[in-house]
């Protein structure tokens, strides 16, 4: 009986089939391979945040595999016991009194002012965007040191043919403080925050807005009962990107807390957990578990606004 | 879900305002409560003496001397405004908590609230806090270098005379701190370079004596290798670092082959880096290690080893010596004992000299300071003191656990019996030596001192080059 040679995937046996099986599954297979390259490192972190001083020294971590080697807490012990000198428990909740204002106060602001930027009609109002927007290119490291003499002094200005200083932001004694670092933190997240959340807003519908407005509702109005629950995915977005980068920071926190030990936000009690010529890089590895544990949690909670909100704005319909 | 986000937030908002007080208000909040404390105190104190009095007549009574000594209190805690911040080097448990511990409690005595901050990156921060005038009062430098530089741009101050006058260091000590004549700081911490480390029991079993002189040295590494022994444990890796162990080396022969003034040249430049007397002493280290059978490097080869892991092989057996500074104790697998007559412990000797003057290399740490504040310069002076040294050398060892604590001072006038016998050993080195010379690459100009020195030195090492090419690309880079 004859039958019309159609061949259809995944139906019935025969080489075809195979081939076209193997092939489809080169680009998996490729993910997976990437992937795993992509977790060795960290594997081998997470191995060795579980052995003793002597064992990092003496072997590496794969030989957990085939030797006895024995598995200890004792490094999560040290870093974590709040009586040890090299514990980060302290430095635990200044993170948390950075990275929170640091992560809530932009959006704040950013929210209003993207819905501004994109529903008021003001005068120069393009202008002021491009103005805002143009603040990403200003890059973070040279702003530093002045900032921190702001922060460590004021700014005076002194008139030369009157012989009179006059104080323009006077010295609210900040250096040193965590206040510093996330006050850094909000005026370098503002720009992005104002470019991302503006993107979004303006390709809400505008029948909304029409809708609203007829039915009588004012700016604040429409921007509290419409707007924040229609943003919930870009400001889900921002704010993992934002906590991630300000809990991560190292190079604010540093050069804005100096001296100050009781203000110190983890990355920094981490980088110092080291000891003289490293004789306690054995600590290094549970400590950056333990810093990396809240970023995941934050990350994990609110993944599922990731992906839509990174697309925000860019798909407009 | 709208109601499910605004909770979220609201929390979240509450949880950074609750986080954000507790940051501002705590010390506040402490010194309330402390007053509080102390005003509990003095009223059980009057209960106890008016015990068997008038019962309403005592309430009354104790009642004002509450108050009165809550006011009291207060005061004390308003004038107790002295606050010293002091930074440094040096971060590990056992030595920020001894400098800690040490501090708080000559503080505590003079009413200063003192903090140390050990600082992973102190090279490079000290550099930003200077620059946004968010100084500590007190910085501990490792480098006299670096102290010169701050003390030529005016970044730091002289020291009081009341810490001048206090500093219990030798000239040979002192004069790393002074700068142009002026001295800017003052010595708080020694190190020991010229020394190697050994086994006695192994050196005794094999017959081996502990050399003299540098040929003694030459002759028993010779004798070691007919025997069928690695005489050295060489490494000197140290991640962006790399190299400064081959500079200990080229310092320590600099110092035995040509003497203190050539090195003090060399430090200033007023002789070349190229120098025939300078690469001759490159080449004398080279040579050395390039001999067949001399070094044991656990990681392949020399510059592959880092300059940690020489001690184990050191206690196995793989080398029979180990030339490094008297801090690597902590680097001596744990359990080892040091210097007490059991078959496993660990010794060290002076690394021989050659015309027999005795040169020791060591490095340090110096106290300078940003202010003059009276506090400032009262903690300076407690720094610079014998009984500094005595109280960190003690808190230190306990902290440790016993054994070595990895500090040395030479500050005179101190108790030796804080010391274990090793350390009274290095005591006894520092003290007998006429000639004590800085690491030289401490000294010189970062871009040689902790850059083309060690690399340049470190290709020489690997067999890229030798001591005369290494020797003049570092000339060419002093700035």
């Amino acid at each position: 009986m004859a039958s019309p040679p159609i061949v259809e995937p995944g139906k019935g046996s025969g080489v075809g089939n195979a081939i076209y099986g193997v092939l489809r599954a080169i680009p998996t297979g490729l993910l997976w391979f990437i992937v795993l390259i992509w977790s060795i490192p960290t594997l081998g972190l997470a191995v060795n945040s579980f052995r003793g001083r002597d064992d990092q020294r003496g072997s590496g971590w794969w030989t957990v595999f085939s030797d006895e080697g024995g598995s200890t807490l004792d490094n999560y012990e040290t870093v974590l016991t709040a009586s040890s000198t090299n514990s980060i428990l302290e430095s635990l909740a200044n993170s948390f009194a950075i990275a929170i204002p640091a992560t809530i106060i932009p959006i704040a602001i950013a929210a209003f002012a993207a819905y501004a930027f994109a529903w008021i009609e003001f005068p120069g109002r393009q202008w002021l965007f491009i103005a805002t927007v143009s603040l990403l290119a200003v890059p973070l490291q040279v702003a530093l040191i002045p900032l921190l003499q702001l922060y460590s002094g004021g700014a005076h200005l002194s008139l030369p043919l009157m012989e009179k200083t006059v104080t323009l932001i006077p010295n609210f004694d900040l250096a040193g403080t965590g206040t510093a670092v996330w006050l850094t933190h909000t005026g370098f997240g503002l720009p992005f925050a104002i470019f991302l959340l503006h993107n979004y807003i303006s390709g809400l519908p505008k029948d909304v807005f029409e809708s609203a407005r007829i039915d009588g509702a004012d700016h604040f109005t429409i921007f509290w009962r419409i707007v924040l629950p229609l943003s919930v995915p870009v400001l889900a977005a921002f704010a993992i990107f934002q906590f991630l980068w300000t809990w991560n920071d190292f190079l604010i926190a540093n050069t804005m807390i100096g001296a100050n030990r009781d203000a110190q936000p983890t990355t920094i009690a981490i980088a110092n957990l080291a000891g003289d010529y490293g004789r306690n890089e054995h600590l290094l590895s549970a400590g950056a578990f333990v810093q990396a544990f809240f970023p995941l949690v934050v990350f994990f909670s609110l993944q599922r606004y990731f992906v839509r909100g990174l697309l925000a704005g860019s798909v407009k319909g | 879900m709208k109601n499910m986000w605004m909770k979220m937030f609201a929390a979240l908002f509450a949880l950074a305002l609750v986080a954000s007080a507790c940051g501002s208000d705590s010390p506040v909040g402490d010194a309330v409560d402390a007053a509080g404390d102390a005003a509990d105190d003095a009223a059980e104190t009057v209960e106890d003496v008016v015990d068997g009095d008038d019962e309403e007549e005592a309430m009354e009574e104790e009642e004002a001397m509450e108050e009165e000594e809550a006011m009291e209190e207060e005061e004390a805690m308003e004038e107790e405004a002295a606050v010293v911040t002091i930074t440094g080097p040096e971060r590990d448990e056992s030595e920020a908590g001894a400098i800690q511990e040490v501090l708080s409690a000559f503080g505590e005595a003079n009413n200063i609230d003192i903090t140390y901050t050990g600082d992973a990156d102190w090279e490079a921060n000290i550099d930003i806090q200077v620059e946004g005038n968010n100084p500590p009062n007190l910085s501990i430098f490792p480098q006299p270098g670096k102290l010169a530089d701050f003390a030529r741009e005016g970044s730091v101050v002289p020291l009081a005379d009341n810490v001048v006058d206090g500093m219990a260091w030798s000239e040979a000590w002192t004069v790393f701190g002074n700068v142009d004549g002026t001295q800017f700081g003052a010595p708080v911490k020694a190190d020991l370079k010229s020394l190697v480390w050994y086994k006695p029991a192994a050196f005794e079993e094999k017959g081996y004596a502990v050399p003299g002189t540098f040929d003694d040295f030459l002759a028993l590494t010779g004798e070691m290798i007919a025997n069928g022994d690695t005489p050295l444990c060489v490494g000197i890796e140290s991640g962006q670092a790399t190299g400064w162990t081959y500079t200990d080396w080229v310092e320590d022969m600099v110092l035995r082959q040509h003497g203190a003034d050539v090195y003090d040249a060399w430090v200033a430049h007023d002789i070349p880096f190229n120098d025939p007397q300078i690469v001759e002493s490159m080449q004398t280290v080279l040579d050395l290690w390039a001999t067949d059978g001399m070094t044991f490097s656990s990681g392949g080869s020399i510059a592959a080893t880092a300059f940690q892991d020489n001690g184990q092989p050191l206690v196995d057996g793989d080398c029979m010596m180990h030339r490094q500074a008297s801090f690597y104790s902590a680097f001596i697998p744990e359990g080892t004992a040091f210097a007490d007559g059991t078959p496993d412990a660990v010794d060290v000797f002076y690394f021989p000299d050659i015309k027999g003057d005795a040169p020791v290399l060591g490095a340090g740490t110096l106290v300078a300071a940003f202010d003059d504040n009276e506090a400032t310069m009262m903690v300076a002076e407690f720094m610079a003191g014998a009984e500094y040294a005595e109280g960190r050398q003690r808190a230190q060892t306990a902290l440790k656990g016993g054994g070595l604590s990895g500090f040395l001072s030479a500050a005179e006038g101190q108790d030796q019996s804080v010391y274990a016998p090793l350390e009274q050993s290095f005591l006894a080195i520092l003290q007998n030596a006429a000639i004590v010379r800085f690491d030289a690459s401490d000294l010189m100009p970062a871009a040689v001192g902790a850059g083309t020195f060690w690399s340049e030195g470190t290709s020489a090492v690997n067999g890229d080059q030798d001591a005369a090419a290494a020797a003049e690309k570092i000339e060419a880079s002093w700035p």
